[in-house]
């Protein structure tokens, strides 16, 4: 379509991002830096992921429409670093628990945006032919922001010496959820046959679950103590 | 924030110049990158003609196309592609789009032309020249339907037909939901093909019995014509007699192998090119044969000069002449011979002679034979036609593609012009006993009228002709397309090597400064349909994200508002343990 075009998609995805750091108050606490610091992490995290997957995955060679299943979970194990690179952000940070989620969760989510979308976005949303994957990209990555603060803020609780014991359980639930989130969703589309679309709203829905339970669990487990 | 960033990128810079590098020189390759060319569906189209003949111009004379799609029901046109379909075409609704100044036309056709009604593929041939007619200042072209293509007219169609009689919020919704067409093409503006050589090809059988032999020359152009070139496979027009020219080369070099059989007449066959466009290649083997060589067979005693020309189907049979021929010469004895055999072993032929005197002032010549008529050889054409204005002789519709079952199904007629083998066999067969007759004399020597020579082993070959057709038609000839490495030419070169001696190549180039004939290129393309929106559609979904960044920002806001909410609800519960 038109830069205008680009121009939309581009606030779409961007604008919430801007929106969360300046309401969240992590401008007033100098955590710029900090963020472009996570942000790094985030790049170095997915080199070894990526260094790791090329040397121990072969490419999956089946016929097309063929869903392997099992290289697919294992692809997504893979994904367990993401919560170790969260966890090492946030025990270089010192501060309250809101704040390190918060500047974790922000680099993390903004690096992964610059890294993956912003290209697609540019070449895409700026060619002639008009697609609806653009906005539903930038819809996409206003879902991954929320889902990377969830994920940050039940790295943040697992991590944790003063966790009850009661909260173990549902914790690591939660943390499961986030890694398999994406291989789930894949699943999803694959056995009910979604189309974008639904596929969208399902991952919003099941974004925005995993988050209101992590957000009860985290202010239980503020509050209680 | 910002002057944060600025501060850190200002360290960043300063600090480390190879930085800079790294991130600004990825910024400006993709600045610089090309837009990428993924389009919605991508096919080929085939131009309109394109050419000046004797300095006049003839057909569309562009070839750029960035517009987007309308079909004819839309109230504007002006610089938009208009797309139809063949069976919606005509005449009217063709001129409408260019009156409105539309910005290219596009025409789709079936897959298979035979499966079209006869009236529309009748309709569509006669409209053929009238289209070449006069020069068109905008793309014309066409496409060959298949379901994607249909689907985008169906879209076409309905968001056309629905502008003007809707209320504005129905616009609006129907802008969000509909898809517009952006039709691009790859290719580059047209222009002129210099140097362009169109290829003739000319062998002999010699006779025997002394020098100074009357010579019998027997002449067809194989190019095809039709408003498209790269569509024009000239099945009838002029496959069919090009592929008797063959067979007859054929059956006279064995009875000129042969002492006994072997007659006092020399036979000249010449496959002429550019005949389409006033015969052009005939013209100059006849300048390079009478005007630039001292010994030629054209000049001195020429018998008569016979033209084959679309003779593939049909019951009747018409010689034309510029000049009815004279009691005595050979022209004569061949009209009498083609009569006597006509008469006497095929009465179903309608045979029948037609004069047309040679008209100088017209821009083209009817017939091949008044190429030869305007240099004072004895000549006539042969064909099934009676006029040379028959709109099958120039059509694209004219190709072979039926298939020999439904020929021979419950008396079902194929739409438009094809070649029907029988009658193609039956014709050759009767113009070889005449010509036969001729070379043999044999009336005089007192044969019957239902004598036949070519029986028995010397017998027609249905096969032969059928793959000679079938060969002729699965390409186009289009003069534009043939040159002279093209495999049609070397192919029937080598063809006539095989029967004929003496197998040569003639070339015509168009005079540099005064260019009889002038093609261009550009006549075969990929265009691109890319799926677009109105721009009013952009500025709706800026209204929409505003509104929704708005929501999100309350949203984020009053984030303390559900954090409370959370608590209040987790709170009694904690109190509960």
């Amino acid at each position: 379509m038109t830069l205008f075009h680009f121009g939309n998609c581009f606030a779409l995805a961007y604008f919430p991002y801007f929106i969360t750091y300046k309401c969240s108050g992590l401008s007033e606490y100098n955590a710029f830096w900090r963020c472009v610091q996570a942000g790094a992490t985030y790049l170095f995290v997915q080199l070894c992921k990526m260094l790791f997957l090329a040397t121990f995955f072969p490419t999956w060679e089946g016929g097309a429409g063929v869903y392997d299943f099992v290289g697919e979970f294992m692809k997504a194990t893979v994904d367990l670093a993401d919560l170790l690179g969260l966890h090492l952000v946030m025990s270089r940070n010192a501060g309250k628990g809101e704040y390190k989620i918060m500047v974790a969760a922000m680099g993390w989510a903004t690096a992964e945006l610059v890294m993956s979308r912003c290209i697609p976005l540019w070449v895409g949303a700026r060619g002639i032919e008009f697609d609806w994957k653009y906005i539903q990209m930038s819809f996409d990555s206003n879902i991954s922001l929320v889902h990377y603060i969830a994920m940050a803020a039940v790295v943040w609780m697992f991590t944790r010496y003063d966790l009850p014991k009661s909260f173990r359980l549902p914790v690591t639930v939660l943390l499961g959820l986030c890694v398999y989130k994406a291989f789930l969703m894949e699943l999803f589309v694959h056995v009910f046959l979604l189309g974008s679309w639904t596929a969208l709203l399902v991952k919003a829905v099941l974004t925005g679950s995993i988050s209101i339970c992590s957000l009860f669990l985290f202010v239980t487990l503020v509050h209680s103590n | 924030m910002f002057e944060e960033a600025s501060e850190v990128f200002d360290n960043m810079f300063k600090s480390s110049f190879p930085l800079t590098f790294i991130v600004f020189i990825p910024a400006v390759l993709i600045l610089v990158s090309p837009l990428p060319a993924e389009a919605a569906h991508e096919f080929t189209v085939y131009r309109m003609q394109q050419y000046d003949l004797q300095g006049q111009p003839y057909g569309t004379r562009n070839a750029i196309l960035n517009t987007e799609a309308r079909t004819v029901e839309a109230e504007v046109l002006s610089r938009r592609c208009v797309i139809m379909r063949l069976v919606d075409f005509s005449y009217e609704r063709y001129q409408k789009a260019l009156r409105q100044s539309a910005g290219a036309v596009v025409i789709i056709l079936p897959k298979n032309m035979s499966t079209m009604p006869q009236d529309i593929v009748q309709q569509f041939m006669e409209l053929e020249p009238e289209m070449l007619a006069t020069e068109t200042i905008v793309p014309v072209y066409f496409a060959l339907e298949d379901d994607e293509l249909l689907s985008i007219y169906t879209q076409t169609l309905t968001s056309s037909s629905s502008q003007g009689s809707s209320s504005a919020a129905e616009v609006l919704i129907h802008t969000a939901t509909a898809n517009g067409f952006q039709m691009v093409t790859s290719g580059a503006q047209s222009k002129a093909v210099s140097d362009w050589s169109i290829t003739s090809l000319e062998g002999r059988l010699a006779g025997t019995g002394g020098e100074d032999l009357p010579t019998i020359v027997l002449v067809a152009h194989y190019d095809s014509f039709g408003v498209a070139p790269w569509l024009s496979y000239g099945a009838d027009s002029n496959g069919s007699g090009v592929s008797m020219l063959l067979e007859l080369a054929r059956l006279f070099s064995r009875l000129y192998t042969y002492k006994r059989t072997h007659a006092g007449y020399n036979l000249l066959f010449f496959v002429s090119g550019g005949g389409k466009f006033n015969y052009q290649g005939t013209k100059r083997w006849l300048e390079d044969n009478l005007d630039h060589t001292d010994s030629s067979l054209l000049q001195d005693n020429v018998a008569f000069v016979l033209c084959l020309d679309t003779l593939g189907n049909g019951d009747s049979l018409h010689l034309h002449v510029s000049k009815p021929p004279k009691e005595g010469t050979p022209q004569y004895a061949l009209l009498k011979e083609l009569e006597t055999v006509v008469s006497s072993q095929y009465p179903e032929v309608k045979f029948s002679m037609v004069h047309k005197k040679i008209n100088l002032a017209d821009d083209t010549l009817a017939w091949e034979h008044e190429r030869f008529g305007i240099r004072r050889l004895p000549a006539f054409t042969l064909s099934h036609l009676n006029s040379h204005r028959e709109a099958q002789r120039s059509s694209i519709m004219d190709v072979r593609s039926v298939s020999p079952s439904s020929r021979h199904g419950a008396g079902e007629h194929p739409a438009g012009p094809h070649v029907d083998l029988r009658k193609l066999s039956r014709n050759t067969k009767l113009i070889a006993e005449a010509l036969a007759r001729v070379i043999y004399n044999l009336t005089e020597k007192g044969a019957p009228g239902d004598l036949q020579i070519f029986t028995e082993q010397m017998q027609v070959q249905e096969e032969q002709l059928s793959s000679v057709v079938d060969w002729l038609t699965a390409q186009p000839r289009a003069a534009q397309l043939v040159d002279k490495d093209s495999s049609v030419v070397s192919t029937l070169e080598y063809h006539l090597g095989r029967y004929l001696k003496d197998v040569r190549r003639h070339y015509v180039k168009a005079d540099k400064r005064d260019p009889e004939f002038v093609f261009y290129d550009q006549l075969k393309q990929t265009m691109n349909a890319y799926r677009v929106k109105p721009a009013i559609f952009d500025l709706l979904l800026a209204v929409c994200i505003a509104a929704y960044l708005g929501v999100i920002y309350l949203a984020i806001q009053h984030f303390g508002v559900l954090y409370s909410l959370v608590r209040r609800i987790t709170a009694p519960k904690t109190k509960q343990h």
